[in-house]
């Protein structure tokens, strides 16, 4: 109940009720994309200063592998499990599977406020972790689809390219590096941008998010009573294998939160268009339904905590 | 009275990460001018849709572009095959314009 107090998650419902009540608040795109922008600038200068302070350490080779790992791998039970329970077709369980594989920059920024206001701040590289996260899945999803329908393979260039050099994972891993580079030092005469600023414009943010979730929810017709299940399932599955996984290598309760965050998020933003582009047979509607109408809000809401309750647990606190 | 001559026109409503592999299409029949055009929103079989999207992923643009008979047919071959499978609109309607040479 103390996390659904904050300000970022009452923005967040705010927007919710706001688009639920059909108000016509809106955030203007070009604002929203500038926000997510300067968001994914921000947590990436951020992980590379305090990596940059931290040095190098054994515990981030670990995280990196065990994240890179759960995202090529979360995809196959999540694939087999919208087959027969989802009742989806092949190409279509494929896809939503690589949304479930990759994360969702908002959740874990989101996560890592959270867990910065319980005393329990992830290590820096947990950001590099993030964006090694994106791209697993999306490779996961298309061998998926082409063992189970037989859909051609696209021209890899053009996949590669958009996979690889996708907007988001460029901005995270530059800034990420930039932060490195900078350090501390380099880092203090534009905190006041990327630091003090950070926490209101993740407010704004999520404020859109709970706006268009909401609308998603209320627009989309993809989304059976069963698939609705498998979006809330799904994360918690994820979420409970991602804790175990960084309880197992050791990381500490902060970071195995934020890996447990990360393996329960479904991506929204790098995902869908990848997608749309390689499978271009799946239907849309349907895994930003689940991605975005229902995973989102679920972790915002009620993952978030749980995934950080399970670390502490699994941690034997 | 300055005299017109008849060309199609065809337009395509596709969503943006479509919009690379459907200009390839476009290149291939030989077609030398076309337009994108930004779109607000609408409605369709899938619901309604917008462009206040953060992914893009469904961000629709609309094709425009005016050209010969024969190759509006040649194009139209080459699209059909995935219209449905694409959720791609296409639409095609006489047109009447000056200057005809620029419009092969």
């Amino acid at each position: 109940m103390e996390a659904l107090a904050s300000p970022v998650i009452l923005f967040f419902i705010l927007g919710a009720l706001a688009a639920a009540a059909r108000s016509d608040l809106a955030i203007p795109e070009s604002v929203a994309k500038g926000l997510s922008l300067y968001l994914m600038t921000a947590i990436g200068l951020k992980g590379g200063v305090q990596v940059a302070a931290a040095g190098y350490s054994n515990e981030m080779l670990s995280a990196a592998l065990a994240g890179v790992t759960l995202s090529f791998l979360l995809p196959v039970p999540a694939f087999y499990a919208l087959r027969r329970l989802g009742r989806l077709d092949g190409v279509n369980a494929a896809a939503v599977a690589a949304h479930y594989g990759s994360v969702s920059v908002v959740t874990f920024v989101t996560g890592v406020e959270m867990l910065t206001a319980r005393g329990l701040e992830p290590a820096g590289h947990m950001v590099a972790v993030l964006a090694l996260m994106e791209t697993p899945a999306i490779v996961a999803g298309l061998l998926l689809a082409r063992r189970a329908a037989g859909v051609p393979a696209q021209r890899h260039g053009s996949l590669l390219h958009e996979t690889v050099l996708n907007g988001s994972v460029v901005l995270l891993v530059g800034s990420f590096v930039i932060g490195l580079v900078a350090g501390k030092d380099g880092f203090a005469p534009i905190a006041p941008v990327f630091e003090t600023a950070f926490r209101g414009a993740l407010c704004l943010f999520l404020l859109d998010m709970g706006l268009l979730a909401a609308r998603r929810l209320r627009e989309t017709r993809a989304l059976t009573p069963r698939v609705a299940l498998l979006a809330v399932v799904l994360p918690v599955v994820n979420g409970t294998l991602g804790a175990a996984a960084g309880t197992l290598i050791g990381l500490d309760i902060g970071s195995s939160a934020a890996l447990a965050i990360l393996a329960g998020s479904a991506s929204y933003i790098a995902v869908p268009a990848v997608m749309r582009m390689a499978l271009p047979q799946a239907d849309p509607g349907l895994y930003l339904g689940m991605s975005l109408a229902v995973t989102f809000p679920f972790n915002v809401l009620f993952g978030i905590p749980l995934y950080t309750m399970l670390a502490q647990r699994m941690a034997g606190q | 009275m300055t005299p017109t001559v008849q060309r199609r026109r065809i337009e395509i409503l596709v969503d943006q990460p479509l919009v690379r592999p459907i200009l390839e299409v476009v290149r291939d029949v030989g077609v030398r001018g076309y337009t994108l055009l930004p779109t607000l929103g609408g409605h369709g079989d899938s619901g309604a849709w917008s462009d206040d999207m953060v992914s893009g992923a469904q961000q629709k643009v609309l094709f425009l572009a005016v050209m010969s008979e024969a190759r509006a047919e040649l194009l139209i071959d080459r699209l059909t095959p995935v219209l449905e499978s694409h959720g791609i609109v296409l639409l095609s309607s006489a047109v009447d314009v000056v200057r005809a040479e620029k419009y092969d």
